[in-house]
């Protein structure tokens, strides 16, 4: 992985963080209280922290770190989390997030941005400073913090190497250390002694030989068997941090208050059974741990001794002794290596031998017997692998591909059908044909689950959309002195990417639309007979093959005498023509472009952009939207969006001798009608289906094709009825032919003005299909 | 050069590095009563020490580091 690559994936991860990260602080300012969310959030900003330090990107790594110590704090509870913390946080998330779309664009921080990452970076440790008394401790206070929660503190036996010690360093709350160095650890670029020089809080140091130093002549400076044993003050966490590359090397002890005279006497004896239980279950973890070191492939001399040592101080803890001197005996007259002594330990295993009243080990062993010998580390690793869910990135490039390659695959199958007909009519092949025909079913299958796995791929939640809206509906209501509980439903409805894409920004328009103009001050819901908080609720729900949105409020609803008198004053509409609407179109007003009530221009809304932003761009999805508001109760926006855009399925219809394609959604039915039914009025023509009238409008004629409509043996026309928003139309066309799925290309280059068509389509057979786009046709 | 070998004894300077590890213990056997001075040694890599400790020269001044003295006085005695 080069370095761009490398950069590549840190934003892509950094974004993703940052997601979570604003997510989990609206969550955490709802719910202060909750532990999980907040160590949740702790570890996001960890990771983001964590991964800024890849690279030298100064500021932003401050700001991260500062919001960091910051959570710490929160987390372990010696800071309350509070407004004044959640905008600071949410300030520098916000930074942040610039920050690394400069990165993206740039590839690097501006130095510039060093003196704001300062300034908020000093922000966010302002909070620090007035709960405790100096930064520096904190970490300290967290590390004791994380000691005092761990369970309760059962007296370990001392471990015979702590007798070592002088007496005088041997203090209560001190950590003990042994540090046993691997033989090849120099060739590792390790220096054992520096490193235990280096430990916090040193307080004791001796060095001895492993084992007795070898005769001058065959001694190897090279192999280290050096022991190191020291005592710290340091809390344990930090000497644990300080020694963590060399974690199965040294051994821990935390001293404790009296130095227990002879803990290894016979402690099952004396303590109650709950700790006997505790100690039992101890001895059987530390057993396998030792196994299954024994079990490692390679195993040093040291180690293989290391663990005799262990086991021989494990017998001494065993309540039943009689079997703790067998079992003591066998060992030492045990061969040296690492294979006998794995075989004493099964055989001596404490859970299935001496001492068989054991409650729990039975399951600790069971998993360990059968990869004795292997490498159950690995082993562990493979098996967490494997149970895990695995998740590939892939860019949208490649899915886009992939999506184009199924389109292109869907019409050459296509094609099968019209072989097989030429197979019939021209060669006369009727068995071929047939053959054909089957071949196709079978490849029009596998075509249709391929587009349908990748349409999968492409599925998002609309969840994705939703997450921001908790920060927008908090920042705008705060500043607008109003207060707004958001409700959002069915996040995990399911579109394509696409959709969901181009759903983020009417939505937003939407949101501000109803936290600025619908929903009212605390003051005037009170005088209402409401509830001073407002509620604007966000719900997706999928109907057939349309997602549905509905946002309501319970606001004022949309003032319709207003509404009328805006558009007529902005010469949007006629002022007789304004009256004479009802009220359910009156509202639909607010539709048209450059239409705003607002008095004033402010940053959230008034300036002429509104619904017909939002309109525009649901429609240029195929969705629809729909608005009904009832006064004094609230309004509700209804978005209609498909589910995939990719392919879309249209009816063939032919007319004037051409064949032209027309979107499967917008047509309601087809009809035969008999000419002698069609009503002619003036030059419009109407006809009654099913107690309904519908107008007529012949395509010839909107196509400005100069022939008139053809009627069929029976005298007929055909009419496709088709939905425009929320009217239905009958086109009269010559004939009906299948429907077909196409991937529609939209024209492109000059042609792109001409509206009354949605775009083009390539055929199974080789031509080029026209779709129409009704909607502007007539 | 961490250490300079003279005719009485090795002195070992600044930091002494892993590498010196090998010459060091050469020198060390082939003296009869080796000695080596550490007044000027700020640091020694582990291979050293254990050199140090293993073949047991005298040590004509002890180093200013506390660990490390106390780490020769006790394989000394």
């Amino acid at each position: 992985m080069n370095s761009t690559e490398l950069l590549d994936q840190f934003i892509l991860e950094a974004r993703e963080c940052l997601e979570q990260i604003g997510q989990r602080l609206l969550e955490v300012e709802r719910a202060p209280d909750d532990k999980a969310l907040l160590n949740d959030l702790f570890r996001q900003v960890h990771t983001l922290k964590g991964n800024c330090g890849l690279f030298d990107f100064k500021p932003l790594e401050r700001v991260v770190h500062a919001g960091e110590d910051l959570l710490d704090r929160v987390r372990n509870g010696t800071l309350a989390y509070n407004a004044g913390i959640a905008d600071a946080l949410l300030e520098a998330m916000d930074y942040t997030g610039e920050l690394i779309d400069l990165i993206a664009k740039e590839g690097n921080v501006p130095a510039a941005a060093d003196t704001r990452a300062q300034a908020l970076a000093a922000a966010l440790r302002q909070h620090l400073s007035p709960a405790g008394v100096a930064a520096a401790v904190a970490p300290a206070a967290a590390a004791a913090a994380s000691a005092a929660s761990a369970p309760v503190p059962v007296p370990e036996p001392e471990p015979d190497w702590l007798k070592a010690l002088p007496a005088a360093v041997r203090q209560p709350g001190r950590v003990a250390l042994r540090y046993r160095p691997e033989a090849e650890c120099f060739f590792k670029g390790e220096d054992p002694w520096h490193l235990a020089r280096q430990t916090p809080g040193l307080q004791h140091l001796q060095a001895a030989p492993q084992q007795a130093w070898a005769a001058p002549e065959v001694f190897d400076c090279y192999r280290c068997n050096l022991l190191l044993t020291l005592v710290s003050d340091a809390p344990q966490a930090y000497v644990e941090e300080h020694f963590r590359y060399v974690p199965e090397q040294v051994e821990l002890h935390l001293l404790q208050a009296p130095p227990a005279a002879a803990p290894a006497a016979a402690p099952a004896a004396v303590v109650d059974d709950a700790v006997g239980e505790l100690m039992r279950g101890r001895i059987v973890r530390i057993w396998d741990e030792q196994r299954a070191l024994l079990g490692r492939p390679g195993i040093a001399a040291g180690t293989v001794a290391a663990t005799h040592t262990t086991f021989n101080h494990l017998l001494a803890c065993w309540a039943d002794t009689t079997a703790a001197s067998s079992a003591r005996r066998a060992l030492a007259g045990l061969a040296p290596g690492a294979t006998p002594l794995a075989g004493w330990a099964v055989q001596y295993h404490p859970a299935a031998a001496s001492t068989g009243d054991l409650p729990s080990p039975s399951a600790i062993v069971a998993p360990l017997e059968p990869r004795r010998g292997s490498t159950p580390a690995v082993a562990d690793e493979a098996g967490a692998g494997a149970n895990g869910q695995k998740v590939l990135r892939v860019s949208q490039d490649k899915i886009d591909r992939l999506m184009d390659l199924i389109g292109e695959m869907v019409v050459a199958k296509n094609a099968l059908p019209y072989l097989a007909q030429r197979a019939e009519d021209v060669f006369n092949q009727r068995e071929l044909a047939r053959e054909i025909k089957t071949q196709y079913s079978v490849i029009n299958r596998i075509a249709e689950d391929m587009q349908h796995a990748i349409m999968q791929v492409r599925m998002l939640p609309v969840g994705t959309v939703f997450q921001r809206f908790g920060r927008l509906v908090r920042d705008i209501s705060k500043k607008l002195g109003k207060d707004v509980s958001l409700v959002i439903e069915g996040e995990d409805t399911e579109a394509d990417k696409n959709v969901i894409e181009s759903l983020a920004d009417p939505l937003i328009h939407i949101l501000r639309n109803s936290l600025d103009h619908g929903i009212e001050l605390p003051a005037v819901r009170l005088a209402a007979g409401k509830p001073a908080q407002g509620t604007l609720r966000v719900a997706a729900r999928q109907e057939g093959d349309r997602v549905i949105l509905d946002i309501s409020d319970d606001g004022a609803g949309v003032h319709t005498g207003r509404v009328r008198a805006k558009a007529v004053e902005r010469g949007l509409i006629p002022a007789d023509r304004a009256d004479s609407l009802t009220e359910h179109e009156a509202v639909q007003l607010v539709f048209l472009p450059g239409f705003s009530t607002a008095e004033a221009i402010s940053d959230l809304s008034g300036r002429g952009v509104g619904m017909d932003v939002v309109r525009n761009a649901v429609e240029r999805v195929n969705g629809t939207v729909e608005l009904s508001s009832t006064p004094g109760q609230g309004t509700k926006i209804r978005l209609t969006l498909p589910l995939s855009m990719a392919v879309t399925n249209v009816m063939m219809i032919e007319t004037a001798g051409r064949r032209f394609g027309v979107p499967m959604d917008l047509i309601v039915e087809t009809v035969r009608v008999p000419a002698e039914d069609i009503h002619h009025f003036k030059r419009a023509q109407t006809v009654v289906l099913r107690g309904r009238i519908v107008p007529l409008r012949a395509l010839n004629e909107l196509l400005a094709l100069d022939m008139p409509p053809r009627l069929n043996a029976d005298a007929e026309h055909a009419v496709l009825v088709v939905r425009l928003g929320a009217e239905t139309i009958g086109l009269l066309v010559d004939d009906f032919h299948g429907t077909s799925d196409i991937i529609l290309k939209p024209l492109e280059g000059v042609l792109t003005g001409i509206t009354g068509f949605a775009g083009t389509a390539l055929m199974g057979d080789g031509s080029v299909l026209m779709i129409l786009n009704p909607k502007e046709l007539v | 050069m961490p250490i300079r070998y003279l005719k009485k004894h090795a002195a070992l300077e600044g930091q002494v590095s892993a590498d010196d590890a090998e010459a060091l213990g050469q020198w060390l056997r082939d003296q009869n009563a080796p000695v080596v001075h550490l007044g000027k040694c700020d640091q020694v890599h582990s291979a050293v020490l254990q050199v140090l400790m293993a073949l047991r020269p005298r040590v004509s001044a002890p180093p200013a580091d506390p660990w490390l003295a106390e780490a020769l006085n006790a394989a000394a005695a």
